[in-house]
């Protein structure tokens, strides 16, 4: 019988209380020690050769027949008023179908109700006038130029500091700070704190907009088949996408089937339905064709989400033996023109240590750029940047290892929801990392700044922690073929990271199948409800339930086996694929026979996500070091090695573990040293329009990985013991390759990315 | 959009006359970009990669040649005793861009940030350029004039290169926010002529086009001189020398401030690499040199 409870629920860095369906008891969690045979083995990915081989068919792929095209005309002016629009020419163009803008098109709300699908005021370069839908992509792009729009410019305004003085221009009506004002938090008394301080270090840190650019763009097809809508997309959530395209075309939910079997990364920038995916159902239905529309790479960069640039101050205080005293924190997120959730900055700052004087301000703050989005890790990426940063200098300016002064202000609980961790093996990390990269090596950091010479060495670290824990709800079903094989349905997503491939290992694990005999399929709304995938809780959402209806289906074999057998259930054992009595292993069947006989009677199971445990905080955590070299006379940093170690709870696939934490190391590589998204504040007008001027980092850039697992079941927070590891990886890499320049040259270079001129000017200023 | 694929110079040059708003594409690496982008909508293309004369590279007549339409790719395989030239290729893209991308596609674009364009620039280097009335060759400061701009006559057509072959050492060297597919920061070629005792250095992306540092040069050369490199490569200039000789390089260097570099980081970055290139060449000749 379904009750349902109130909860306080992390995710992505916020709290926010939901309410909670209780189902049910749910299975017991796997203890530390528990033996297995397919869980926490290296298993290649299930759809391995389909990605590699091409065959995996992408939303990009999509080509129905019949298919149009569309393309859109976005805005070039950072803020301005469309007076008039006039789309006769466009129309006339050859192969045009369809032109929409708002003169044609219902005022359907976007952005939280900020903004409408066209909205006649326009906010950013690259705000969406128009939708082309033409016979093949070219004519489509080509009609654009044929839309005639009366412009009236108005006052803009691209830097957030700028854009929250008085009488800066104004973004959104009700003021250009997300809630009208700062979002504040505080413990203890901050001012009689640092009065206690021997050493305080203050930090003004700065971070920059940075992009997804995930391998495959953006991009819905979308067509009508009767009175419903199916919509492939690339997406992190079919269902979310699902739920906003049903409220935009005011359709009810059993009317949109959304798919995206095979997704090519999203970052966090796919975790809502565009305005593209609206506008391609819409086109369809006008035409009675599928449409398409995907992104080009310019638009990928123009209109498709980053992580908003941060301006930080924080400063730390501590005893002489390294006992923190007080932390101001300040920080303002530039969230570009839409963003309706804050950027939670602070995060680290006000959870990480143990410190009984904490004082945090975040702004986030509207201008008329492209809106931010969440962006692996967001606010804890930048915010870790500016605390890990402060630590280690702090431990510079008082002469303590830093590792050991993180030790000796470690959070044993929750110091801002007032409760316990469900688990923290940070010690672990810290020591397994340490060890890897050789931390005794680390020299002392030079007093004064190191200006030219020979290429010089540095180590340094940084802590991470993060949610992860994912939460209800989330559903799944299995069930066996007449030839004993499973198949398992389950409507979550893989969106690059092998979801598919370690929950295929769970239901294989429980039914004691080998993983061949398993398949999963995902990325379909006909399936049962899964969570978004991003906060990296796919797995600690979907792998519970995945293995509750695997263990139904379990029980099921064994009472049927347990008929067949005439013994008890209870007297019924399942191993390596077969069924038998208790101590008799020659009286048995393997699990073919069983559905063998009994033909298309199925033998079936269905699981849900149980609630995450009441009264307890779970989180991540994880330690980086990094080893750089630096030459002095350039400013150029290699980044030599970078030793990862994460708590992550039980890992599933120690192979896919590596992944991600290369994955994520790299991508924070790519902010701290080379990539930044630039705005041209003149004419809002973005100058990194594809990879030629935006710089990821390429093969020859990529150090040394070592990725380490602490891989100690969580024992409370799901049935698992496991949590997410999509986003620890990035989140101390910036920071811990900061502060291994700083120990290289004695200079601290706090404006990211570093490069080779920032830290000659660094060098410089210091003269 | 037109698009001309002629199969012969005679024919390029004839429909070149005929149309000279068409634009020469070879591996399209500049090009493409730019259609990609929507920043240029030409009339029409002009398809050279067919064209025999434009693939020639290798030795003649005492001198090289280089066609506007060799890959980076090939240069790196056929011409490995031109040292900076090779380095400079190699620093282009990636592979697939390198297998595409020509020097011509350089001269064409003359983008200051022209990775093989300091390089002919140290090399004194003509370009040879072909209009329907016949070829001639400019010298390489003649045929580049600024920013984007080149003394290619509307109805002409990039040949290639050609130098003469000096012996003595040489390097380029670059720093940009990454190795490749960003354009640098700052980037020189540094060539030691034994036969005449020079020393020639030309900078990239750091001026409205490819510079060279005269006085540098001079002043380098007569440091060599007094102090007895040219016949003793153990005799070395003093470390002032060296130091001044860099500050000399910095100071030809003619940076704007953009968003991949301050200028005085730009001109910072000349005259490092500037030190590294001139003491590089001393160790060269030193251990036996490099013909």
């Amino acid at each position: 019988m379904p009750r349902i409870i109130k909860q306080r629920v992390e995710f992505e860095g916020r709290v926010e209380e939901r309410n909670v369906v209780i189902e049910g008891d749910d299975l017991p969690v796997w203890p530390a020690g528990e033996r297995f045979q397919v869980i926490g083995t290296p298993v290649t990915r299930v759809d391995g050769a389909q990605r590699a081989g091409g065959t995996a068919r992408y939303t990009a792929d999509l080509y129905p027949a019949g298919v149009l095209h569309g393309a859109i005309l976005r805005s070039p002016h950072p803020h301005a008023r469309i007076r008039a629009l006039r789309t006769s020419r466009a129309e006339q163009a050859p192969g045009v179908r369809l032109v929409l803008s708002h003169r044609n098109t219902d005022a359907i709300p976007w952005y939280n109700g900020m903004s409408r699908i066209f909205d006649t005021e326009l906010r950013y370069v690259g705000d969406e006038v128009a939708l082309v839908v033409a016979d093949d992509a070219a004519a489509a792009r080509d009609a654009l130029d044929l839309i005639e729009v009366e412009y009236e410019p108005l006052p803009h305004v691209i830097d957030p500091l700028e854009a929250i003085r008085p009488g800066a221009p104004q973004v959104h009506p009700q003021g250009n700070v997300l809630g009208g004002a700062p979002e504040r938090y505080a413990r203890g008394d901050v001012e009689q704190g640092f009065l206690a301080a021997d050493a305080i270090v203050e930090l003004d840190v700065t971070t920059p907009d940075v992009l997804h650019h995930s391998m495959e763009t953006h991009g819905s097809v979308a067509w009508w088949e009767g009175d419903t809508l199916v919509i492939w997309d690339s997406t992190q959530h079919i269902f979310g996408v699902r739920r906003q395209v049903a409220a935009a075309l005011r359709i009810p939910l059993d009317r949109v089937r959304v798919l995206s079997p095979f997704m090519g990364g999203g970052f966090g920038g796919k975790n809502n339905a565009g305005k593209h995916t609206v506008l391609a159902a819409l086109a369809s239905r006008r035409l009675g064709r599928p449409v398409r529309i995907v992104f080009t790479r310019a638009e990928e960069s123009q209109a498709a989400g980053k992580r908003p640039r941060s301006v930080q101050r924080i400063r730390v205080g501590a005893r002489s033996d390294g006992t923190l005293v007080a932390i101001d924190y300040w920080g303002v997120s530039s969230i570009g023109a839409y963003r309706a959730i804050g950027t939670p900055l602070a995060g680290p700052a006000t959870e990480l240590y143990a410190c009984p004087n904490v004082r945090a301000e975040t702004l986030n703050v509207f201008t008329h750029t492209g809106p931010a989005a969440a962006f692996r890790a967001p606010g804890y990426v930048e915010g870790t940047c500016a605390l890990e940063c402060a630590i280690e200098a702090l431990a510079d300016q008082l002469e303590i290892d830093p590792l050991e002064l993180r030790l000796r202000n470690y959070a044993e609980a929750d110091q801002v929801l007032g409760r316990p961790y469900s688990s923290k093996f940070l010690r672990e990390a810290y020591a397994m990392g340490a060890r890897a990269i050789g931390w005794e090596r680390r020299a002392l950091t030079p007093r004064s700044p190191v200006r030219d010479g020979p290429p010089r060495r540095g180590l340094g670290m940084a802590t991470q922690l993060w949610g992860g824990s994912g939460s209800a709800p989330a559903y799944a079903e299995v069930r066996l073929n007449p030839d004993g094989t499973a198949e398992v349905r389950i409507g979550t997503q893989d969106i690059g990271t092998g979801t598919k491939t370690a929950l295929t290992q769970i239901a294989a694990e429980v039914l004691t199948l080998p993983v061949g005999k398993v398949t999963l399929s995902l990325g379909d709304t006909d399936f049962p409800y899964s969570p978004l995938s991003a906060g990296s809780q796919t797995l600690a959402s979907c792998g519970p339930a995945v293995r509750m209806a695997a263990d139904e289906a379990r029980r099921h074999l064994i009472d049927a086996a347990a008929s067949l057998l005439e013994v008890a259930p209870e007297d019924v054992r399942l191993e390596g694929g077969r069924l038998f009595v208790a101590g008799v292993p020659e009286r048995g069947l393997a699990i073919a026979e069983l559905t063998g006989q009994i033909g298309n009677f199925t033998i079936a199971g269905r699981g849900f996500r149980g609630p995450n445990p009441d009264g307890v905080t779970i989180r991540t955590w994880g330690a980086q070091f990094a080893e750089v070299e630096v030459d002095p006379e350039t400013g150029e940093v290699s980044v030599l090695r970078i030793v990862a170690c994460h708590d992550v709870g039980r890992v599933i696939n120690p192979l896919q573990y590596q992944s991600q934490i290369h994955g994520g190391v790299i991508q924070g590589l790519g902010m701290a040293l080379r990539e930044e998204h630039v705005t041209d504040p003149e004419t809002g007008a973005v100058l990194d329009l594809g990879f030629d001027a935006y710089a990821v980092p390429r093969i020859t850039g990529i150090p040394e990985i070592v990725a380490l697992a602490v891989d100690k079941p969580d024992p409370i927070a799901n049935n698992l013991g496991v949590k997410g590891v999509g986003e620890p990886p990035i989140i101390p890499t910036p920071a811990a390759i900061a502060n291994a320049v700083a120990n290289a040259l004695g200079v601290r270079v706090t404006s990211f990315p570093i490069t080779p001129a920032k830290v000659r000017a660094e060098l410089g200023r210091r003269a | 959009m037109d698009v001309f694929v002629p199969r012969t110079l005679d024919e390029a040059l004839e429909i070149k006359a005929a149309r000279p708003d068409a634009v020469p594409i070879a591996g399209g690496t500049d090009l493409m970009v730019e259609l990609n982008l929507n920043r240029r909508r030409p009339r029409a293309l002009l398809d050279v990669s067919r064209l025999a004369e434009l693939r020639r590279c290798g030795r003649e007549d005492g001198a090289v040649f280089l066609g506007a339409g060799v890959s980076y790719t090939r240069v790196i395989a056929e011409l490995p005793e031109c040292v900076p030239l090779a380095q400079a290729s190699r620093a282009v893209g990636s592979p697939q861009i390198r297998n595409r991308g020509t020097v011509g596609g350089n001269l064409g674009t003359a983008s200051p940030a022209g990775d093989a364009l300091p390089v002919l620039a140290a090399y004194d280097a003509e370009i040879v350029v072909a209009t329907r009335d016949g070829a001639r060759a400019l010298p390489w400061a003649q045929f580049l004039v600024g920013p984007k701009q080149t003394a290619l006559p509307p109805d002409g057509l990039i040949l290639g290169a050609r130098w003469r072959i000096a012996r003595g050492p040489g390097s380029f060297s670059k720093v940009g926010t990454r190795n490749a597919m960003v354009i640098a920061i700052a980037s020189l070629c540094l060539v030691l002529d034994e036969e005449q005792r020079a020393v020639r250095v030309a900078l990239g992306s750091v001026g409205p086009t490819v510079l060279r540092a005269p006085d540098a040069e001079a002043y380098a050369a007569e440091a060599m001189a007094r102090a007895g490199t040219w016949d003793d490569p153990a005799a070395l200039p003093a470390p002032r020398e060296i130091e001044e000789w860099a500050q000399r390089v910095a100071g030809a260097a003619r940076p704007i401030d953009d968003v991949r570099g301050t200028a005085a980081y730009r001109r910072h970055a000349c005259a490092a690499l500037a030190r590294r290139a001139l003491r590089w060449a001393l160790e060269d000749r030193r251990a036996g040199g490099r013909a």
